[in-house]
């Protein structure tokens, strides 16, 4: 599993441009999928069918990442830049960032207190000598993410773009396991998650299921100070009360929460104050549809860093594969 | 049983946005007048009540959000006292020392407690305490002993009766909108002795207080060709501008803005003086804030309008209204309907 985890964190796909996420992805699924199609807002759905009785259960992970867009090249060849998607200025300073066709860059701070930084006072070196040169190298428009690597802690394991990649992992393992399941299962890699839910509102509005459950991080408490918050890494799969964007189906949460009980796998319940997730999307969908989510406890989220413990991913796995073979009668 | 009667149950019981399933039943049963009634798969209570006539009917949707802002717990500490975040916009300077409802297995009472104003610092009565220093005592003495019992993602609602005031005045937690709610059942009992084209929709909707949720959703399954939200309004009350406020007793604010049909506005407006119906123009700039914006923008659009039912101290638990502008709301809305046919709604287009 850690090698996926590694192919994917790594790979290039700020929202909007997920071709090459969904590229591995596609060749991941395929053994393993009856049917694997992609939609115009490139989300790719891969189908694992059903029994009759079943119900159709579309799960959602997003293959984009936030990332940057240059907006204007300077005479000196220095880049600025606006943000796609919730990029924070305090993670950015003194990182690199890699773009869409290759370019290296290093983002840096005109003078000036901390505090008082704004995105506009930053701007990209890309080691361009003139704006000529910088103009070979990158195009106005072009979109950039954090250029760092996937790092192997044990149980903890660091990247960029763990936000959503480890979402995708989950549903291509929980695929991998999953033998003629009771329901349809949609598994679905969503585009464009980071700007608006845009991938999950299309796909859900195309395939009208009876069931909705996102895969997603989830922000927690357990660091130096932070901010208050049940949710711990290693504590296992997080199940969604509310977020922003959702509240959770109350007979949806006790679906997950009987089924983490009954098949022993640990989970830990999630109040998120701030922030959405695909299913905020999905549950809005033509007449609505009763939706959840399952979240992946995640440190330092929308950082070059993000942190989960590899225990947890496992226990959201094994509730998914659960969560395919269960009657869905009364619930949806 | 009384529709005000069943407007004070439903103030008193218990239904936070996404968990409104135990209000619907003492809804339904509140409403004898409806033909056929379901709830969709977000728990949208949807009542019809057919129009008369063969051939095709037009389609009126009445919305009245049946949640109510409230708390969740978000964490318990170890002393066994919990923490809690909001569902909704509470007001969190009338948090302090109310007493609750924790929604656990069993449901708790539990106090919001305060710091004694004797040992305060100088200056701290001065300002408003902040959520996060807020918590809820249930009488736990630990952490072992309150996880037996509650769980993180529990919800919690004020604990509070209504009160009769002078007059035909209430006030209760929750008016914010089950006012509304009460308004779509007058308007369904007057439609029973009145003849009415349109196949009539009563829908009491579900978490338009996180976002209009509710009325996304049941839009687009009716598909109406007019929409009607009720909601409450800012009613007037010391220290607050005239010209934002509605005032109590002088029957629903009809409101006027983009997300009001003109031609709808209209008729609501001449039906009013027709039948005698005190009603306040509301200028309503703002289309964001009501399940008519949610309406008016579903599938191909949908002309819309919004009454709002004046109230006072909005979002706290002690929300002040006139009961006789509910029923001002619900016959308004019922002399509407009975003037609403196909031809009406075919002028809807026409600008």
């Amino acid at each position: 599993m850690k090698t996926v985890i590694q192919q994917l964190t790594e790979a290039f796909g700020p929202s909007g441009y997920e071709t090459e996420v969904t590229d591995l992805i596609k060749e991941m699924v395929e053994a393993y999928a009856d049917e694997v199609r992609t939609d115009v807002l490139g989300n790719v759905i891969a189908i694992k069918k059903g029994s009759q009785e079943g119900r159709d259960v579309m799960f959602a992970a997003h293959t984009d990442e936030i990332g940057l867009v240059v907006t204007f090249i300077d005479d000196k060849g220095f880049l600025r830049f606006a943000n796609v998607g919730g990029v924070s200025v305090s993670t950015l300073v003194g990182n690199r960032v890699r773009f869409a066709g290759g370019a290296i860059g290093v983002i840096y701070q005109e003078k000036g207190a901390w505090k008082d930084l704004t995105l506009d006072k930053l701007y990209i070196d890309i080691g361009a000598e003139t704006k000529e040169e910088a103009q070979k190298m990158v195009r106005l428009g072009e979109f950039g993410i954090f250029h760092r690597e996937f790092t192997d802690l044990g149980n903890r394991l660091i990247a960029k773009a763990m936000d959503d990649r480890i979402g995708c992992v989950v549903l291509i393992e929980a695929l991998k396991k999953i033998q003629n399941p009771k329901n349809t299962l949609y598994f679905v890699f969503t585009a464009q998650e980071e700007v608006g839910l845009r991938g999950a509102r299309t796909a859900a509005y195309g395939i009208d299921p009876d069931l909705g459950i996102a895969l997603d991080v989830t922000l927690t408490g357990d660091m130096p100070e932070a901010m208050r918050m049940e949710v711990a890494l290693g504590k296992g799969a997080a199940i969604k009360v509310k977020d922003s964007s959702l509240v959770v189906h109350p007979k949806v949460k006790d679906l997950l929460v009987q089924l983490a009980e009954e098949n022993s796998i640990p989970y830990q319940m999630e109040v998120l104050e701030r922030g959405g997730t695909d299913a905020g999307a999905i549950h809005l969908t033509k007449a609505g549809v009763p939706s959840g989510a399952i979240s992946i406890p995640t440190r330092y989220v929308h950082s070059p860093s993000e942190m989960v413990d590899i225990r947890d991913v496992q226990a959201c796995v094994d509730l998914v594969v659960a969560l395919a073979k269960v009657d869905l009668t009364g619930i949806c | 049983m009384e529709i005000k009667q069943v407007f004070k149950n439903l103030s008193e019981a218990s239904g936070v946005s996404g968990y409104e399933h135990g209000l619907a039943s003492s809804i339904q049963e509140g409403c004898p007048w409806a033909d056929e009634s379901r709830t969709d798969k977000l728990g949208n209570l949807i009542m019809l009540k057919k129009g008369h006539g063969t051939g095709p009917k037009p389609k009126i949707m009445l919305a009245g959000h049946m949640d109510e802002i409230g708390l969740i717990i978000t964490k318990i500490e170890k002393d066994g006292f919990l923490r809690f975040g909001t569902i909704g916009g509470f007001d969190q300077r009338v948090l302090l020392a109310q007493e609750v409802v924790v929604h656990s297995k069993n449901p708790l009472t539990g106090v919001i407690g305060a710091k004694p104003p004797h040992i305060q610092a100088p200056g701290e009565q001065s300002k408003a305490v902040k959520m996060e220093d807020l918590f809820i005592d249930v009488g736990f003495d630990s952490q072992a002993e309150a996880q037996k019992q509650v769980s993180v993602g529990d919800l919690v609602t004020l604990k509070r009766d209504v009160v009769d005031l002078q007059a035909s005045l209430m006030a209760g937690k929750s008016f914010d909108d089950r006012a509304g709610v009460a308004a779509i059942l007058e308007c369904f009992r007057l439609l029973a002795q009145v003849n009415h084209a349109a196949d009539v929709y009563g829908v009491a909707t579900v978490q338009e207080e996180v976002g209009l949720r509710g009325a996304i959703t049941s839009t687009y399954g009716i598909v109406p060709d007019i929409g009607i939200a009720i909601d409450v309004g800012f009613g007037d009350s010391p220290g607050l501008a005239e010209s934002d406020t509605i005032k109590l007793g002088q029957g629903p604010g009809v409101a006027i803005g983009p997300h009001v049909h003109p031609k709808v506005h209209k008729r609501m407006v001449e039906t009013a003086k027709e039948w005698n119906i005190p009603y306040s123009l509301d200028p309503s700039p703002y289309p964001g804030g009501t399940d008519a914006y949610a309406i008016q923008v579903a599938r191909g659009g949908v002309p819309t309008i919004l009454l709002s039912i004046p109230l006072r101290y909005m979002h706290t638990p002690i929300e002040t209204l006139d009961y006789e502008d509910v029923k001002r709301t619900g016959r308004l809305m019922a002399m509407f309907i009975a003037g609403v046919d196909n031809e009406f709604v075919e002028g809807l287009t026409c600008f």
